[in-house]
């Protein structure tokens, strides 16, 4: 066999190697002398005396004629009373299901074989004829006595050439050869064994006999499965004529632009110039912080003149508050942190749960812990410290629930993430772990071989094994303390929710009651393996258990059973596994962020037949993330620094269709929590502003989960606006899409409205006091409201105080402080002057308008239409108020771009 | 409208003419297994549908699956009543329902296994058991993917608010949720819709052409970008829906002739199923009322006789009625629910009874449904059905058959899993016979 050379373009094919099954990029002539031809060509005649194989033969030929397909008899009812494994592997269950249908005293009067040939009814219609290769391979197999498979021989790789397609019209066709290589050494050309899906119609298409048809331009992947093997074959159209050589010279600052433009060159893609500085401000701003810029604040930047300011402006960005907060929220979509799934995780307070989650979550991004590590302290988190017994930890739990001051951030691990009730069944446990840490949805391995990896129920129930042990214990590990600790509250009469209200209470009472706990079970033992255990015991051997082998999704195979916690096993594995799927996981996530779209693609998708558009640039900001030491912003930096994200969003001739290669920005809808700041905080005036960027106060970007009841108020937007329900282990719980509701909440809905018109809104301390008598009334009339009010609050301050508690206190403080900004425009307005504003007022005005909202200066035209449009108006105000509805309301506010 | 209904909403002349043209093998089973699969759904009569959900599980003992003979610590102490159907009875303080016991079909009998209220809600308002993995689009979501509504009005409207969500079909199909109800004889508005603010029509129009003259960014490139093209629709929508007349008087309760709405009464419960009846006659196509307060763990009875029945009865019987006098019944499902039923077994120290999936009761209406009729049936305590019972899926797939949607029809999730709308139900075919 001659040995396979190694294109470098195609990095990714390294994700291969994980699954045991090598996979190469080759040359075409490579192999051709020691291969054994098809089953076609060596069935075609019927006096053939080879006898196929049911694994290499027969299986995957049943899934060419479509048998075990979904609407077919790998539906999980099967059809006719005949079931096969969904897209095949499940060599036990095929095998013992053909077994009732065949006949080998007389094969030619196998049921199986006359139903598929219509010589009996068969609802499916015809599949093949009698005579045909395929006819005869299903003959010849039953005529040799229909064997199945005991041990099923290892696929070492499947070759597939060409190793990539480039079309340069449609209506191209390029036949794909795939050869077999198994463990034993035979070579066996299986092209016509395959089975081929396109992952984009539009640009490639492909029969069952593996050639390769092209389409529009654009490029996509063919992937072809064999066996327990999934290989992707990149297939491409250029764009344009500027390929290569034509291709024009381009600085490439960084690596991330070098990867970029070395796709584009071959797509001929020429990139868009790069954006403006408003442009950038703004675009930097909403996806780093979730927060749009202050208009002093686009003022400043746009009359800085030094060359470093973008840079400067990413480090600045990198340390506010805001960062960390948006951040946080995107943590918590992808770790799952709900209140609707965290039932009593912390027994003095419903919504603590997911309050301490968010907390916990947000002191970490705040302080740039390496990623590895808040992830390890959330996968192996434990509850009890070494040595401390469970009425210990209950102690010091209560302590810290009954602290106002305490924060949950200050405990080692998060074991919430253990604890909802939706991460509870080892297999719910196995999907969740996947999809959170390693992007990677299995959950199609739980019943059936995953049609788009390698991945087999066998290695999904191998994986489960890790979890079993794992124990969100409600009523802690230790049934004898709990139970006192019960005992001694007296509350041993009580149930469910009443005990819970009395526990709640005793808490603040100072009492110390019962929390739950992670738990660690010990393995299950036979009565026979226990005795043996305390025989080797007594010979002082150290005790072997049999244990439980648990396998990492097609890795190495762990004893669960012999290691204390086998949580430790998934942690090392996620940090040293050599598919990276940890890394590669954050850095497409952060990637989709800051883009249209992530490297891959559904970005909870990383796959096999799911590769990447651009290989080479994950593997680089995987393996720089790893290198950097799991350094979260250096992720940040890397990205923002680069041109690729700082080109601007008008398309070029060669781009305008372009969303996977990233030669430009393409507008996205703002995410609901960054849309809802957005609306107030363009509407508010300027020193509240200012307290929204710098506290955190009241933002959406600190709300800390979806509500167990959307009870309107700032939830009834956010989920209008598609914020992450975060229940299913699925990036798509957080919405991006446009819809109705959207756009009548911003254009119609009360709180919009209101926060137009809201007495700590811009309008009101800009505009112009009115001579009517009424409105003076009105503002008088709010003016003492606001003043009792502001007493009445005083009041309750003092007592607070003196009462020492510290939660209230500061609420009422902030209350206070709320009050006063309301009161403050109100005071200024009664004396505010009453001359007419001059035509440079206005313009500022306008100005001002745009800043705050688009975060940009009107254009001389617009400038001349908001101009119009305020001097027609006969009421300034109501001009002023319209102008900030319009641009409130265009795609450019909604849109970063 | 049709008078001849035979089986499915289909007109006796329609049928012959399918089983002359038809092979042999084409009888009554294989046509109706035709037209769940959806190629007759033209012969669905129903064009719109309302849901009414009753969250905390109302317990089907003391409603709608009496059981006089039951022992004492079963029984419960209200009594049955005739209804104007002969032979059916139901619970005494529910006398209008029973006098208009000809316009619906009770379901007893129907049976789950989900005691949380979390959990059981999301089953019968999506057809599907729930799975942590994906959540699933409740039935307003379904209808409005599959049948749209007016350009000028929301599709799906909730009234004041629902435990329906989009699901896997995302944000665009959520239900506009009216957030209140409606007062007798006030005018009416709703968050989005209604003018607030002192806002009048030409105000709006004004906005409107200088929102059009400044929103210019983007021009040009809006058709080759899927996002801005869609905002630029929606904003053609709402802008048509906040000045439509249309729309602002289907909200408007206060529109309605008073002979009308009397019959509606005064309470929260009944406005909002005269609002459900004006939406519908507008042309929303789906609308949900809620109306909690039957999670009765204490004081059963007596929350049930002096608030919950009553204002339930007068609502429900109401809406039926309205909807039949506006000639809207034929073509309007109606499906009413709880969550699940509640003990059979009596409470004894709090008077009450607790979470009960096993044996609840579901009422159906309207569309091609025939109603005077109880079908399915419990046991002699009321603890579960009697023979196979229903389930929320029969029911869910029963209601999407009602509205002309095949409820096997299969969506494909973001993760390119392939669902049927309902997984496991099977139509009862009874309901359209």
């Amino acid at each position: 066999m001659k040995r396979p050379t190694l294109t470098s373009n195609f990095r990714f094919f390294s994700i291969l190697a994980f699954v045991g099954v090598m996979c190469t990029g080759l040359t075409q002539e490579s192999g051709a002398d020691d291969v054994i031809a098809s089953l076609r060509d060596r069935f075609q005649s019927a006096d053939v005396s080879e006898i196929p194989d049911f694994q290499k033969h027969v299986v995957p030929l049943m899934g060419r004629l479509g048998c075990n397909g979904r609407a077919c008899h790998g539906s999980f009812q099967g059809q006719g009373g005949f079931r096969l494994s969904l897209f095949g592997y499940d060599f036990e269950m095929d095998h013992e299901g053909l077994s009732d249908r065949i006949d080998t005293d007389d094969p030619m009067e196998s049921y199986a074989l006359q139903k598929p040939t219509l010589i009996e009814p068969h609802e499916g219609g015809k599949r093949m004829s009698v005579g045909e290769w395929e006819h005869t391979v299903f003959l010849k197999w039953i005529e040799g006595g229909a064997k199945g498979v005991e041990t099923p021989l290892k696929l070492n790789a499947l070759r597939v050439t060409p190793s990539e397609i480039e079309f340069s019209a449609s209506h191209q066709s390029q036949p794909l050869s795939v050869t077999a290589v198994w463990a034993d050494g035979t070579e066996e050309d299986v092209t016509c064994l395959c089975r081929y899906t396109t992952n984009d119609e539009t640009i490639c298409q492909v029969d069952e006999d593996g050639i390769v048809s092209s389409g529009e331009v654009g490029d996509s992947h063919i992937v072809v499965a064999y066996d327990g093997a999934v290989v992707p074959i990149p297939v491409l159209r250029p764009v344009s004529e500027k390929t290569g050589d034509n291709f024009p010279e381009l600085a490439a600052t960084t690596m991330i632009d070098k990867h970029v433009v070395n796709k584009l060159s071959k797509m001929g893609i020429i990139p868009s110039e790069t954006s403006t500085d408003a442009e950038f401000l703004r675009r930097v701003s909403l996806d780093m912080t979730g927060t749009l810029p202050t208009a002093k604040e686009v003022r400043e930047f746009l009359a800085d003149s030094s060359a470093d300011k973008r840079e400067r402006k990413i480090d600045e960005l990198l340390e506010s508050p805001a960062y960390a907060a948006w951040w946080t929220t995107q943590l918590c979509d992808w770790t799952g942190c709900s209140d609707q799934t965290l039932n009593n995780v912390n027994p003095a307070n419903r919504q603590r749960g997911s309050e301490d989650w968010y907390e916990w979550i947000y002191k970490r991004v705040a302080d740039n812990v390496p990623y590895d590590e808040i992830v390890e302290n959330i996968v192996v988190a434990n509850s009890r410290k070494p040595g401390e017994s469970y009425r210990d930890y209950s102690e010091r739990m209560s302590t810290y629930a009954r602290d106002e001051d305490a924060s949950y951030a200050d405990q080692d691990g998060l074991i919430y993430f253990w604890g909802r009730n939706n991460f509870r069944a080892t297999e719910d446990r196995a999907i969740g772990f996947a999809y959170t840490f390693m992007g990677t949805r299995i959950q199609c391995a739980q019943c059936h071989k995953h049609p788009f990896d390698v991945w087999t129920q066998k290695d999904f129930q191998e994986f489960e094994q890790f979890f079993t042990r794992v124990n969100f214990a409600r009523n802690g590990g230790d049934r004898k303390e709990y139970n006192e600790l019960i005992e001694e509250l007296g509350l041993a009469e009580l149930k469910g929710n009443e005990q819970r209200r009395e526990m709640s209470k005793a808490l603040k009472e100072g009492k110390t009651i019962p929390f739950p706990e992670l738990t660690i079970s010990q393995p299950r033992l036979t009565g026979a393996q226990r005795r043996k255990i305390a025989e080797a015991k007594k010979k002082g051997k150290k005790p072997q258990v049999p244990g439980k082998m648990a396998r990492l999704l097609g890795e190495q195979t762990v004893d669960v059973d012999n290691i204390d916690d086998p949580r430790t096993a998934l942690m090392d594995w996620l940090r040293q596994s050599p598919t990276q799927l940890f890394a590669k996981a954050f850095v497409n996530r952060v990637w989709a962020s800051y883009f249209n779209r992530g490297i891959v693609e559904p970005t909870d998708d990383l796959s096999l037949g799911n590769p990447p558009s651009n290989g080479p640039l994950l593997d680089y900001l995987a393996q720089g993330f790893i290198d950097s030491g799991y350094d979260m912003k250096w992720v940040h930096r890397e990205i923002c620094l680069s041109d690729t994200y700082q080109r601007s969003w008008r398309p070029t001739e060669t781009n305008i269709h372009d969303e996977r290669n990233f030669s430009r920005a393409v507008p996205r809808r703002l995410p609901a929590e960054v849309a809802y700041d957005a609306i107030t905080m363009a509407t508010l005036n300027d020193d509240r502003a200012e307290l929204f960027t710098s506290e955190l106060d009241g933002r959406a970007l600190t709300q800390t989960s979806p509500p167990r009841n959307a009870r309107g108020g700032i939830d009834y937007a956010l989920s209008v606006f598609g914020r992450s329900t975060r229940e299913s282990n699925c990036d798509c719980d957080r919405s991006s899409e446009a819809s109705l509701l959207q756009t009548l909440f911003v254009r119609n809905d009360d709180d919009t409205l209101d926060m137009l018109e809201s007495r700590n809104g811009w309008l009101s301390s800009v505009s112009r006091q009115s001579q009517d008598e009424s409105t003076n009334a009105a503002v008088k009339r709010r003016v003492e409201n606001l003043e009792r009010r502001m007493a009445q609050l005083q009041r309750q301050l003092k007592k607070a105080e003196k009462d020492k508690n510290k939660r209230l206190v500061s609420n009422l403080e902030k209350q206070l402080a709320t009050v006063e900004l309301q009161l403050l425009p109100l005071t200024e307005k009664q004396t505010a002057n009453e001359e007419q504003p001059s035509e440079q007022d206005l313009e500022s005005l306008i100005e001002e308008a745009y800043l705050r909202t688009v975060s940009r200066f009107p254009s001389e035209a617009e400038q001349t239409i908001a101009m119009t449009y305020l001097n027609d108006s006969e009421d300034l105000n109501a001009g002023i108020k319209d102008l900030m509805w319009a641009l409130l309301n265009t795609k450019e506010f909604l849109v970063n771009h | 409208m049709a008078i001849h209904k035979t089986c499915d909403g289909m007109q006796r002349r329609d049928f012959l003419r399918v089983g002359a043209v038809g092979a042999s093998s084409l009888s009554l089973g294989s046509f109706l297994k035709m037209s769940e699969a959806g190629q007759v759904n033209q012969a669905a009569k129903a064009k719109s549908a309302i849901f009414i959900n009753l969250p905390g599980g109302p317990s089907h003992m003391d409603t709608f699956d009496l059981k006089p003979d039951a022992p004492d610590e079963y029984r419960g102490e209200f009594q049955p009543i005739q209804t104007k159907i002969p032979g059916i009875e139901i619970s005494e303080h529910l006398p209008k329902l029973a006098s208009s016991m000809d316009k619906f079909v009770i379901l007893r009998g129907v049976s789950h296994t989900l005691a949380a209220h979390r959990l059981g809600s999301e089953y019968v308002n999506s057809g599907n058991r729930p799975l942590p993995s994906l959540e699933f689009p409740g039935y307003g979501a379904v209808v409005t993917r599959e049948l749209g509504g007016p350009a000028d009005l929301p599709p799906f409207v909730s009234i004041p608010r629902s435990n329906q969500r989009p699901g896997y079909l995302g944000v665009k199909y959520a239900p506009l949720h009216t957030n209140t109800t409606p007062q007798p004889g006030r005018a009416y508005s709703v968050r989005g819709i209604s003018l607030g603010n002192g806002l009048t029509i030409s105000d709006v129009e004004k906005r409107q052409s200088l929102l059009s003259s400044l929103d210019t960014t983007f021009a040009g490139f809006e058709k080759d970008n899927q996002l801005l093209d869609g905002l630029d629709r929606f904003s053609q929508q709402a802008y048509s829906m906040i000045t439509s007349k249309r729309a602002r008087d289907a909200f408007d309760v206060s529109l309605e002739s008073p002979q009308f709405a009397d019959q509606f009464g005064e309470g929260a419960f009944g406005q909002s199923c005269l609002l459900a009846s004006r939406l519908v006659e507008a042309g929303v196509r789906f609308v949900t009322v809620s109306t909690g307060g039957w999670d009765t763990h204490r004081d059963n009875w007596d929350k049930l006789k002096t608030n919950l029945l009553p204002s339930f009865d007068e609502g429900l019987s109401a809406l039926l009625n309205g909807l039949e006098q506006k000639g809207l019944l034929e073509s309007t499902a109606v499906y009413v629910t709880g969550e699940f039923g509640r003990t059979p077994k009596i409470n004894q120290e709090r008077g009450g009874r607790d979470h009960y999936p096993r044996c609840m009761f579901m009422l159906m209406a309207g569309g091609g449904i025939s109603g005077g009729r109880v079908l399915g049936e419990s046991d002699d305590k009321a603890t579960e059905p009697l023979n196979d019972g229903f389930t929320p899926d029969d029911v869910a797939a029963s209601f999407y058959h009602n509205i002309g949607i095949d409820h096997t029809k299969e969506y494909h999730t973001n993760t390119g899993r392939p669902v049927m709308i309902v997984r496991e139900g099977n139509v009862i075919e009874e309901l359209f016979s």
